[in-house]
């Protein structure tokens, strides 16, 4: 259990001050606290932003990102466009109690407000402000700049982007192919739509699990998707996961997989009013699984029919819808994402249509 | 289906390197006791609120009081929610329970065993369980012997093909070496070694899980892992909990052979334990029996040079008088059961050579807590002596509960024109630092027998080495009773406990 506490006498975005005085007054904020707190920091989390709206719940969402993983916060709000150079300040800290104990936990925050000239800065802005040692996450919320400065992204050791936001797609992610090819190791792609995904494939991957369920996996017959119209990208992804995993081939003439031994899989996306993603069927020739989340839900319904065994119902827990809960679960893995690459190798060409 | 094509699922690969368990039914023998209300039910929900239980899985309560399947679940529902580390959600907690039922029976009835044979069949055919049965006695270990006997009996310990049976022993593993080995054997007579999963939960724990991590995935750590750099190990269990009404269990265990025995010899193997071959059980578990069986034995007289035992008085607990153990129901008054041991061990192996290893264990201690605390030799005094500042040893804690984490104390120069050496201490809390719940010991134990993972389950061998050590200690101790010291409640032991450690001119730390 955890309680946020308003760090006072911080409002909104924090104190303002000179960038060239942050560290001094960073260490001015804890001298000057009257209770015991303990400055906690695992990462540098940098969110870049040029929607001004969304500021404010940028804010709470780095809040409580700070309350579960302790983190040196950069919010960078950039307006490349707007005419001369200015460049502004503010800090501010995220405390949390933590569990019975009177121990608070506080990460920083450093906010920036670049405009015009100033945001061709931000590779400086974020390298001079940043925990030594500590891995880099840059959470990317606009569209991708062209040509790259290669200086910020070689970098990052998470890039983490949400690519259910974007227009174009198939434009955007011929981008990050590059930069997570480029700098010492490449960044690790974090896409907090393949984030959102977890929940589905780990729970599909149990159906699998089951003795009686393993064998129709090589009889596929079609596979059926429902999602929200803002939100195909999402159905897409899944499916091509599916299809990397199952080794299966686009057909994208017809718009079908063609299995391993040459059978052609026909899928269809429906589009509904309701959550991101609700609905994945796999039709076997002799089996049948489902996994469904219906509106509001923590869960999934799971069912698995299958000859000669009566129907398995199973629920299982679902992703959670906040965008907090997304980004906790991305910042709580470590390593790369195993066949991200992989699934949106498969649907790439859709992408473009 | 074999095990290897059921890990080949292709879904499956990349997504979490844990334990993935088979479909099965769980039988638990003793259904109705406190095991299972408090930590077996809510870590089996926690699993399923997690996603991490099999698709296909029952739960079977095996008990001699008669009751239905839905009285049973109303009351496992109440424990869930009083006990559980997750909230209830009730749609899940309906699922769930839907995969439970009761069958009662007494524990020395063969038809019982036979009628359960039967619904288990049953259950596979209407379920898909597979055949696969993890049975767990939590029953009182009187009752273990002719469980096991019946579960023999009733052919319920030999899998059908193609499937398992498997058995999870919940301590104590008999009460010394001879009831060990007995009850090894019978354990043997009906599943082999490879199904057999004997509980210490103090392994399922994550900091102890971790000490393998910070040893051997930490060059700095383990560089210094020795008798060169560190001056001994010092391993403490301390409860301000008193004998709680388990008096009748307890008055014939005693300190030593409830948490030395086990728990406290497992964390210093661990500690102690060379570098396995592979992260799999049997390799890690070979590295644990030898640091057992390079303990230097304490027999005769040097039992009482390197051991000492105690008994708590009254005293004060959180500002609340306490009685003394020998006051306490159902003690007996003249008792000489011990309630706190301190002792120095030594592991007589190239690594750690002149180390000693000092384990304290007691009840109606100030706090609780449990820790590893590693400490390392002293810097030459050259540099810092004409200052006449004393330099703290670095310590390394390891805390295995509560607030699991690890610290480092080392020494830093105070600000100011003068040169003062404070001691500053490094500190990394699970909670705080990875802000999610650690999950219960027994959920991580219950999956890993579920996958037929033995890592963190006590081998044959290694508790009948144990119970060897422990056993001479205590065949010294009926030689006399005088040795046995008291302390006061509240406080952190007898003086002797102090003595027996500033021989080696160190004093117990204070947690």
């Amino acid at each position: 259990m955890e309680t946020a506490l308003t760090s006072h006498p911080f409002i909104e975005l924090g104190i303002p001050v000179e960038i060239g005085r942050i560290d001094k007054e960073l260490g001015k904020l804890w001298e000057s606290s009257d209770d015991t707190k303990t400055r906690a920091s695992l990462i540098n989390l940098v969110v870049y932003t040029e929607d001004e709206a969304a500021m404010s719940a940028d804010n709470e969402v780095l809040a409580a990102v700070a309350g579960r993983h302790p983190c040196r916060a950069i919010l960078i709000l950039g307006n490349p466009s707007a005419p001369g150079s200015e460049a502004k300040a503010w800090i501010s800290a995220h405390c949390h109690l933590f569990g019975r104990d009177t121990l608070q936990t506080c990460s920083e925050q450093i906010t920036f407000r670049l405009e015009g000239d100033a945001a061709n800065a931000l590779p400086n802005i974020v390298f001079s402000h940043l925990d030594s040692d500590l891995p880099l996450c840059l959470w990317w919320k606009a569209d991708f700049p062209e040509p790259l400065d290669e200086k910020l992204w070689s970098w990052v050791d998470r890039l983490i982007f949400d690519s259910t936001s974007w227009q174009n797609p198939h434009h955007q992610f011929s981008i990050i192919r590059h930069i997570s090819s480029s700098g010492k190791s490449g960044a690790v792609l974090c896409d907090l739509n393949w984030t959102r995904l977890h929940a589905w494939r780990f729970a599909l991957a149990s159906q699998f699990d089951n003795a009686s369920a393993f064998p129709h996996l090589s009889s596929v017959e079609s596979l059926s998707l429902r999602c929200a119209p803002c939100c195909r990208i999402s159905a897409l992804l899944l499916a091509g996961w599916l299809a990397g995993r199952l080794k299966w081939r686009l057909d994208i003439e017809n718009e079908t997989f063609i299995s391993k031994s040459g059978q052609a899989i026909p899928f269809q996306i429906e589009e509904v009013l309701g959550p991101n993603l609700s609905l994945i069927s796999i039709k076997c020739s002799e089996a049948q699984f489902q996994l469904e989340l219906a509106e509001g839900s923590d869960f999934f319904q799971s069912t698995i029919q299958t000859p000669g065994i009566p129907e398995i119902r199973q629920i299982l827990p679902a992703p959670r819808g906040r965008l907090e809960d997304t980004l906790l679960a991305e910042l709580s893995r470590a390593g790369r994402h195993a066949f991200y690459t992989e699934s949106l190798e498969v649907i790439l060409p859709l992408l473009s249509r | 289906m074999p095990l290897d094509t059921l890990r080949s699922n292709p879904l499956r690969e990349g997504l979490a390197q844990r334990s993935i368990p088979d479909p099965c039914t769980l039988v638990i023998f003793g259904a109705t006791g406190d095991l299972t209300h408090r930590k077996l039910v809510p870590a089996l929900y926690n699993l399923a609120a997690d996603g991490a239980l099999p698709p296909a899985i029952s739960v079977v309560g095996f008990a001699r009081r008669d009751k239905s399947d839905e009285v049973f679940r109303t009351e496992l529902e109440e424990a869930a929610r009083k006990f559980s580390r997750q909230a209830i959600n009730d749609d899940l907690w309906k699922n769930f329970a839907s995969t439970i039922c009761y069958h009662r029976s007494e524990f020395d009835n063969l038809e019982g065993y036979r009628a359960l044979a039967r619904r288990l069949d049953d259950m596979d055919a209407a379920r898909g369980t597979g055949g696969n049965r993890l049975f767990y006695l939590a029953a009182g270990p009187d009752q273990f012997e002719v469980i096991l006997e019946n579960l023999r009996k009733s052919g319920l310990n030999k899998a059908h093909p193609g499937a398992w049976s498997r058995i999870i022993v919940e301590k104590p593993f008999g009460t010394d070496l001879p009831s060990a080995k007995r009850l090894n054997d019978l354990v043997e007579n009906a599943f082999d070694e490879s199904e057999t999963f004997r509980i210490d939960h103090y392994l399922g724990k994550e900091t102890a899980q971790n000490i393998i991590v910070l040893r051997f995935a930490n060059a700095l750590f383990e560089a210094m892992w020795n008798s060169r750099y560190i001056d001994h190990v010092q391993i403490t269990a301390s409860e301000p909990l008193g004998v709680e009404g388990r008096a009748g269990y307890y008055e014939k265990s005693g300190a030593l052979r409830d948490m030395v025995q086990n728990h406290l010899l497992q964390l210093l193997c661990l500690t102690a334990m060379e570098p396995p071959a592979g992260l799999d059980a049997d390799s890690i578990r070979d590295e644990k029996v030898k640091v057992l069986r390079s303990l230097r034995p304490l027999t005769g007289s040097d039992v009482f040079k390197h051991v000492v035992r105690a008994q708590y008085g009254a005293g004060s607990i959180n500002g609340k008088r306490v009685a003394a153990y020998r006051d306490e129901l159902n003690v007996n008054p003249e008792s000489v059961t011990e309630t706190y041991v301190a002792m120095e061990l030594n592991v007589d192996n190239w690594r750690w050579a002149g180390v000693p290893f000092f384990i304290r264990v007691g009840k109606r201690l100030p706090k609780a807590g449990t820790e590893i605390a590693v400490h390392f030799k002293s810097v030459p005094p050259v540099l810092f002596r004409a200052t006449g500042e004393s330099i703290d040893d670095n310590v390394l804690v390891i805390r295995i509960q509560p607030d699991e984490g690890i610290s480092l104390r080392m020494s830093a120069k105070m600000p100011g024109s003068s040169l003062r050496i404070e001691p500053v201490k490094m500190d990394f809390h699970y909670g705080t630092s990875f802000g999610k719940a650690t999950p219960e010991a027994y959920e991580r134990l219950l999956l890993d027998a579920m996958s037929g993972d033995a890592t963190l389950f006590a081998r044959r061998d290694e508790v009948e080495q144990a119970w060897k050590f422990v056993d001479a200690i205590h065949e010294a101790w009926t030689t006399r009773t005088d040795d046995l010291a008291l302390y006061s409640s509240g406080s952190w032991g007898p003086g002797e406990a102090d003595e027996l450690i500033k021989r080696h001119e160190s004093t117990w730390r204070r947690l």
